[in-house]
């Protein structure tokens, strides 16, 4: 495999993050909404499920390339992509446009 | 976190009469217009494809072969495929909102995009934009 398993430790310092950028910070949650931030060059980070289908994923992989913008492959599903995010629904991909208190940009795209 | 839709990129149409056709973007509008309140971006593109030129053509056929047919439009975001590519060929003073107005402008204006693009076609510039998307 080319990534190396992701630890207990690391995914969840990724949901305390993501926990922050929900309180603290604005977001936007959903495909489309993903791709207008991209367009708009607000999105700061995207991160995908690992359910994703893999056109879309992609699909906004190349978005933001252009964009010039990390992407985090989350480590779950688009179930647990939602609960992470404190959701009640199933999220596949997210774009965190302000992240609030969190340092999740700061310290994500050199994880990854 | 950077602008992507510029003037000079190369997109893909995706819905609509041209869908799958390429295009460039001559003039965006990101925040729209009062008439189109949403994003969207003026694309000159190409409606027919120049036919593949082999070394046994004559130069009349060449000439046939290289033609390529154009179009002018206004597209919103939602329907383009932005790519990786550029072109620039200079169309700010030829397609114009304002050339959309009435037929003959429009027509007026796709003969001098399609004059530019030919021009472009034939220094062999620009390979991926001239030809046509396999789908």
């Amino acid at each position: 495999m080319v990534a190396a398993k992701k630890t207990k430790k690391t995914h969840e310092s990724i949901n305390n993050r993501l926990a922050l950028v929900m309180k603290s910070g604005r977001y936007t949650l959903g495909y489309k909404t993903v791709l207008k931030s991209l367009r708009n060059s607000k999105g700061k980070l995207v991160i995908i499920a690992n359910n994703c289908p893999p056109l879309r994923k992609s699909e906004i992989e190349y978005y933001a390339m252009l964009a010039k913008v990390g992407v985090h492959h989350y480590n779950g599903n688009n179930v647990d992509l939602g609960t992470a995010c404190g959701k009640y629904f199933r999220v596949c991909c997210l774009s965190i446009i302000d992240p609030g208190d969190s340092d999740i940009i700061k310290s994500m795209p050199s994880d990854h | 976190m950077v602008k992507f839709l510029k003037p000079n990129k190369a997109v893909i149409i995706l819905q609509g009469r041209y869908a799958g056709r390429k295009a460039v973007i001559v003039k965006s509008f990101d925040d729209g217009t009062r008439d189109r309140a949403y994003g969207h971006c003026l694309v000159a593109g190409i409606k027919k494809y120049p036919s593949k030129v082999i070394k046994k053509d004559s130069a009349k056929k060449t000439a046939k072969k290289s033609r390529v047919k154009c179009f002018i439009k206004l597209v919103n975001y939602q329907h383009l495929m932005p790519t990786r590519y550029t072109l620039d060929v200079d169309l700010k003073d030829v397609v114009t909102v304002d050339a959309l107005q009435s037929k003959e402008k429009k027509v007026g204006a796709a003969k001098e995009t399609k004059a530019r693009f030919e021009e472009r076609f034939k220094t062999g510039k620009n390979r991926w934009f001239f030809t046509k998307l396999r789908f």
